[in-house]
């Protein structure tokens, strides 16, 4: 029953996971900009995020046309509401890697500070774990996998803690200063991408269980998932 | 007392906390848990074949509940126990139950006519008396001896009824003059005019154009601030956008394949439509089953 | 206009000509019944219309047709009408709410009641005059009086009253007794204040058109007494006869004028009963918008 509600339901799930996998690759991107000083491949990554931005206000218009339409309840409510909350992340996870990459064209120039450099191919690297995770979770409906981004996301966090420390003791020197500074901007995009995902596990979470909890609250020191 | 053997989801402490409406003080301003009746496994059947089967809950004081499911479930059955109008019905028996206000309904010595002065009813499709639009809404005071200021009844329960200003200035018309949504709303004044505790209502709306609909539908909003109201709908989105409190009928089929209704689940009705607790209630309120 | 396909003029032609036959049987048929009806109308009019006078409408009977009246037997059949209606009525009515309103229709006499009903309908009316003589003239000393014939007539006509009472009931509609119960009416209350009122045009049609036939009756009336020679102005309990009957003795006799009298009666007659069913359809249709 219903079949054009299911239907509709599903196109918009797999056009989401795409968007998905298409945020994936401007992370990728930003990260590899970054690392070879390539500011070539920093204007690629700046250029595709018209796409990420197509698919965004794609489903966007698709579930307010939905909503309209079908009036879901439920659990096909509950699952419209993620979706729509879930694009929004994934479209400003692209807008960072668009800042990452923007930054790059920026300071390429500079000679980079090679143990910050090794860091933040840290920090990217679980910024894709983490992606991937929360889109799997997504997918399968998994509150275990979307739990465990906590953690992840705390290591983001840490590196992004010690980025301040090391640009503090970078030198004197106004390029590596300015490099420095720039730098900082780029650890809190990859911080904030990591924030997201643990949002979409959130959603995940929400949709399984209905009821929609912080797993991490910003205001209170301790940690509230249980 | 034994438990019935059948409970559906009951409602959580935190939902029944939602029920009652506080003021910015926090102090409750709306005695909305008041229990009206309390349905202790109720049972229905028709010469002997099982229409409702092992009903239990509690309906609460200026809420509107609402009775929902597939036809056939049983709820324009269930919802005429309330009003001894099964009792019309050759045949009809009741197993179990109802007690308004702490009383049983169906106890030895009780008068359907009592009964009926205090719960009222309104049918799907409108049926005003072939009189005046006065001589409609005057009828049940008159029968029941209320004559006391019988104009400023009619029209206390005209203005109520939300028709007054329509019709105020021809009450000698006749009522079958009206168009079908003044029709229903005059039906509803009429049950107003005896002053009764609860409203109850089967499909009050889905004879009507979807103005006259809405019309129905505040008026329910506006109702239930002096009334208890209880609507049958086979319209979901209806119940969503009226309802304070949804129960959900389905049928279940008995060992020799016969087909009687049920209660799945009752609940707090934005908890039906967002989170409801039992899988066939999720099938029926997302469309996946018929 | 040209793209009309043949077959479908073919079908058209096919199904005229059967519908055009139809048409024309229905035609004849009323025509005959008609015809025959105005005809035997419009000899007995023509015959009896010059009689139509004061003589006719207020003389007493005589030997001599010139001044045979037939006001003995007009007062009679009015004051009949007048009782059968005062009788009928009430019992009729009173029936029909017992058998629709408040009988339990599984019960064993309830059912023989109702066969009961069907079947005196059907009665010929010359039993119901058996009968008269046999329980209420002999058996029940009355003689052999207006009264007797009025209870006679009561008899002969009171199954159609209730059938009729009956129609008019079920026609109330059942949602409008739900609504009325659900307001707290009692059972009488709803038969009284909502059912019976509407009922009312269904229960007066029925109870007119019995009249009209009680009114046309000859065959009990004889055999309950009614007397081939009555000059004075009838009363309840003294002899007495009525227009068919009159009518019927004033034929008998051999002079032709007597015919003609006989005629005049039978136009009399007919105007009363004309008059009864036009109240019957006034009632009818005025009250019919209503639903």
């Amino acid at each position: 029953m219903r079949a054009t509600l299911q239907e509709e339901l599903d196109t918009l799930q797999s056009t989401l996971l795409e968007e998905g996998e298409l945020v994936l690759r401007a992370l990728r991107g930003s990260m590899e900009a970054l690392e070879n000083r390539d500011p070539e491949l920093a204007d690629e990554v700046i250029a595709f995020d018209d796409e990420v931005d197509r698919q965004y206000v794609g489903i966007e218009e698709n579930i307010a046309s939905l909503l309209a339409r079908q009036a879901p309840a439920a659990g096909d409510l509950r699952l419209v509401l993620a979706m729509l909350h879930t694009n929004l992340h994934l479209e400003r996870m692209a807008d960072y890697c668009v800042t990452i990459a923007k930054l790059t064209k920026l300071v390429y120039g500079i000679t980079p500070d090679q143990r910050m450099m090794v860091a933040f191919q840290e920090m990217g690297a679980r910024c894709e774990e983490m992606i991937r995770a929360a889109l799997q979770s997504f997918a399968n409906r998994d509150v275990a996998v979307a739990e465990s981004l906590v953690e992840l996301d705390e290591l983001v966090d840490r590196g992004n803690r010690r980025v301040m420390g090391h640009v503090l003791s970078l030198g004197s020197n106004p390029a590596i200063r300015e490099w420095g500074l720039r730098m900082i901007v780029v650890s809190r995009c990859l911080e904030r991408i990591g924030d997201h995902a643990v949002d979409i596990g959130e959603q995940t979470a929400y949709l399984v269980t209905g009821e929609f909890r912080e797993f991490t609250d910003a205001s209170n020191a301790e940690r509230l998932d249980s | 007392m034994a438990e019935p053997s059948n409970t559906p989801a009951t409602i959580s402490e935190v939902s029944l906390e939602k029920l009652v409406q506080r003021d910015d003080r926090g102090r409750p301003s709306r005695a909305a848990q008041n229990v009206v009746f309390e349905v202790q496994n109720l049972g229905v059947s028709y010469d002997g074949s099982p229409a409702l089967k092992d009903v239990s809950l509690e309906i609460y004081q200026n809420c509107v509940t609402a009775f929902i499911g597939p036809s056939g479930c049983g709820k324009s059955t269930f919802i005429r126990c309330f009003n001894h109008l099964n009792a019309l019905i050759p045949g009809a028996r009741i197993q179990g139950k109802i007690l308004y206000h702490e009383q049983d309904l169906y106890g030895p010595g009780v008068d359907p006519v009592e009964v009926r002065k205090r719960i009222g009813m309104v049918f799907q499709k409108p049926n005003p008396f072939p009189k005046s639009i006065y001589d409609n809404v005057a009828f049940g005071p008159r029968v029941l001896g209320m004559t006391g200021d019988l104009d400023g009844r009619v029209e206390r329960a005209l203005q109520q009824a939300a028709l007054w200003d329509e019709v105020g200035h021809r009450l000698k018309s006749s009522a079958l003059s009206l168009s079908g949504g003044q029709q229903q709303r005059l039906c509803i004044a009429r049950c107003l005019a005896v002053e009764p505790e609860v409203i109850l209502m089967d499909e009050p709306a889905s004879a009507l154009d979807p103005i006259a609909t809405t019309r129905i539908e505040d008026l329910m909003h506006e109702l239930k601030a002096e009334y208890t109201i209880v609507v049958v709908t086979h319209n979901m989105q209806q119940a969503a956008r009226v309802a304070d409190m949804t129960a959900f009928f389905s049928i279940e089929r008995g060992e020799e394949n016969e087909r009687s209704g049920i209660l799945v689940e009752y609940d707090l009705t934005e908890k039906i439509f967002t989170q409801p607790s039992d899988k066939r209630t999720e099938d029926y309120v997302t469309g996946r089953f018929g | 206009m040209s793209a009309v396909p043949g077959a479908l003029r073919g079908e058209r032609r096919r199904g005229r000509v059967s519908g055009v036959l139809f048409h024309g049987f229905l035609l004849f048929s009323l025509a005959l019944g008609i015809g025959t009806l105005v005809a035997l109308l419009a000899q007995v009019v023509i015959k009896g219309w010059s009689n139509v006078d004061a003589v006719l409408l207020f003389e007493p009977p005589s030997a001599d047709p010139a001044i045979a009246g037939a006001r003995p037997a007009i007062l009679a059949t009015i004051y009949l009408g007048l009782l059968v209606i005062a009788l009928t009525v009430p019992i009729g009515v009173a029936t029909a709410i017992y058998l629709e309103e408040y009988a339990d229709k599984d019960r064993w006499y309830n059912r023989l009641l109702e066969v009961n009903i069907q079947n005196l309908a059907a009665v010929p009316s010359i039993v119901y005059g058996l009968l008269g003589a046999a329980f209420l003239v002999r058996g029940l000393g009355l003689g052999r009086v207006l009264l007797a014939g009025a209870f006679i007539l009561t008899l002969l006509v009171l199954p159609t009253v209730i059938i009729a009472a009956r129609e008019g009931i079920r026609a109330v509609p059942g949602s409008i007794r739900e609504a009325a119960y659900a307001l707290g009416a009692t059972r009488w209350q709803v038969v009284w204040r909502q059912v019976l009122p509407a009922a009312t045009p269904g229960i007066a049609t029925g109870s007119i058109l019995a009249l009209s036939r009680a009114l046309g009756e000859t065959a009990p009336l004889l055999l309950v007494g009614a007397l081939t020679y009555v000059s004075f102005n009838p009363t309840l309990l003294g002899d007495f006869t009525a227009l068919p009957v009159q009518i019927f003795q004033y034929i008998q006799r051999p002079q032709e004028a007597f015919k003609t009298v006989a005629a005049a009666g039978m136009v009399v007659l007919l105007v009363i009963l004309l008059l009864l069913n036009s109240v019957a359809i006034w009632l009818r249709n005025r009250y019919q918008t209503k639903w």
